[in-house]
Order: structure tokens, then sequence, then C-alpha cells
């Protein structure tokens, strides 16, 4: 939880070496269901049930993620069906998104199906970002 | 299509996401957005073409790999490797499970090949454990192999259980009785 409450989502971690945020593989044969915490990157090629709060996250093309994400970077490639709270987001044209997508910058690309709303959020909304709220803001 | 190889560092963009909207330009800059540049192109392929594109998000790893800055909090479930690097609170069940030196898993751990560098809060099942001197198990071992490096501390029984050479261990537990 430490990792999630210092940082800001706007800035990426003060020392950001890969030797100390390597980045975390989740294989397109893992299935996990739960929190997951981490202060570097994560990539998800296979099924995430729950909450993640990452620096950055990348949803690979297979990769299915249902549940809330709290990012600084998130790039979708799979399915995600959930909010996501970041500041820069990336729907790759195999994204199959359904839900809320809260962003400062979003990149979608031709291809992505998106059923949901995009809102957007000022910088300061995701400065002072600590956790996903309950009920829809 | 190198379009949408991941080359965005994030050191890279950490001054300009300080940055106001007005240099917006800027900060995309190191993210590859769609550019107008495939536009033309797009009409004359069928839609199925640009599928099996090569992926953005770089090919798919089978291992997966849980690295030192992460912690997750509930079931993991793997038909391939894990590398638990971090920390770990739930069970574990993959094929073959290293936990490396500073890990920390609390929880069970199940799997064909489990080897153990770091700390392990629950029990083991599996065929070959490997306990490594740096290794720090409390709980019992259920296995078929077992090596264990000096150096390791133990704290639990260890029960060898040779009923369940047929059976695939990523299933849970099974009741020693049934395997006589």
């Amino acid at each position: 939880m430490s990792a999630a409450a210092q940082r800001t989502l706007v800035k990426p971690p003060a020392a950001r070496d890969s030797a100390d945020f390597p980045a975390s593989h989740l294989g397109s044969s893992l299935k996990f269901e739960g929190v997951l915490d981490c202060a570097g990157e994560v990539h998800v090629h296979g099924n995430v049930q729950g909450r993640i709060n990452a620096d950055c996250l990348v949803v690979g093309r297979g990769g299915i993620v249902e549940g809330d994400v709290v990012a600084r970077e998130v790039r979708i490639g799979g399915r995600f069906n959930g909010r996501v709270f970041a500041f820069n987001v990336i729907l790759d044209r195999t994204a199959d998104v359904t839900g809320r997508i809260f962003h400062h910058f979003v990149t979608v690309e031709k291809g992505a199906r998106i059923d949901g709303r995009m809102p957007w959020r000022p910088v300061n909304f995701f400065e002072s970002f600590d956790q996903p709220p309950e009920t829809q803001p | 299509m190198t379009m949408f190889t991941r080359n965005d560092k994030p050191t890279e963009s950490n001054a300009t996401f300080l940055a106001s909207q007005s240099v917006r330009d800027k900060v995309e800059a190191p993210v590859p957005t769609p550019t107008l540049v495939p536009e033309p192109l797009e009409p004359k392929r069928p839609m199925a073409a640009a599928y099996p594109m090569q992926s953005v998000v770089s090919a798919a790893p089978r291992a997966s790999v849980i690295s030192k800055a992460m912690k997750i909090t509930g079931q993991l479930e793997s038909t391939e490797d894990i590398q638990i690097d971090g920390e770990v609170d739930g069970d574990v069940r993959a094929l073959s499970v290293k936990v490396g030196s500073n890990a920390k898993v609390k929880g069970a751990v199940y799997g064909d090949e489990v080897e153990v560098a770091g700390t392990v809060d629950g029990k083991i099942e599996a065929k070959k454990v490997l306990l490594t001197s740096t290794a720090r198990m409390s709980g019992d071992i259920v296995h078929q192999e077992i090596a264990i490096h000096s150096g390791a501390f133990i704290d639990g029984h260890c029960k060898p259980d040779y009923g369940k050479a047929d059976t695939k261990n990523v299933i849970p537990v099974r009741k020693p009785a049934a395997a006589e």
C-alpha cells in the first residue's frame, strides 16, 4: 500500500531505475484474483480480477482485466472491464474496453472498441488522487 | 510496424508531464500516437488484417514474474511458471514456482517444482522442492523429492507423499488417505 500512497499519478517515481522497479509480467496462463500493488511496471497478459495499483500498467493483447486500475500510465491492448484512473491512457486497436476511463491524456487507436465514458480530469485530480471512490464520481 | 512499439520511457516524459497543457504536443511526443500516416492504408485492407499485426504490447511471455516492486494480495494461479521476487499474500498455484531471495510468500504454494530462496510462510506441496541456503520456510512441506541446502531455515514438517505421482499437482490439497 505504501507504494501507492506515496506516489503521485502525474510524476513517475523518483528513483526510477529498471533495477529498482523491474517490470512484472503476468503471463497468459496466469489467473489472479485480488489486489495488486506495484511501484513499477506491470504487464498483464493473463486474467486479473480485482484492483491494480501500479505506476504503469500494460494490458497485452489477450489480457483480461476486470476491476479498478489506478496508475500513472495505462496502455490497453486487451479486454478491460471496470474503471481506469490514469494520467495517460493509450488504447490500442485491439482494446476492448467497458467502463470508465478517467484520464488527462488519452490516445485511442483506430479499431479500439470502447463502451463507456472517458471523463477528462485536470492535473490536480491525479496529483491528489488517493483511492478510487466507491461510487461513481 | 514499429509505430506501436513501446519506446516511451517515463523518464523522458517526466518533465513534460508536469508542464501545462500548452505543451501537450510535447507530452504526447514520446508516446506513439496513431498519426495520420496509416490512415490511407486502412481502407485498403480488411479489418481482420489489422489484427494479426505485431502487438504493441510485447509478445506475451509465458512465464510470470512478480517483481520486487510488487505486492499482491490474492490468489495466483497459472499453468506455467511463476517467479516471485515481490510479496505475495495468498496462495500460489503453478507448474513451477520460484521464490526469489528477497521474496515473501504468505500462503500455500502448490506446484510441480518449487524452489525457495526467500521466505515462505505457509505450506508447500510439490513434487520437487528445493530450499536454497537463503530460504526461510515456516510451514509443512509435502514433497516427493526434496533438497535442502545448508543454511536453509525450516520450521515445520517435511512429509513425503508418493501417492501423488500420477496426479497433477496444480490441483490443491489431496487427502493422503485417498492416495493409498
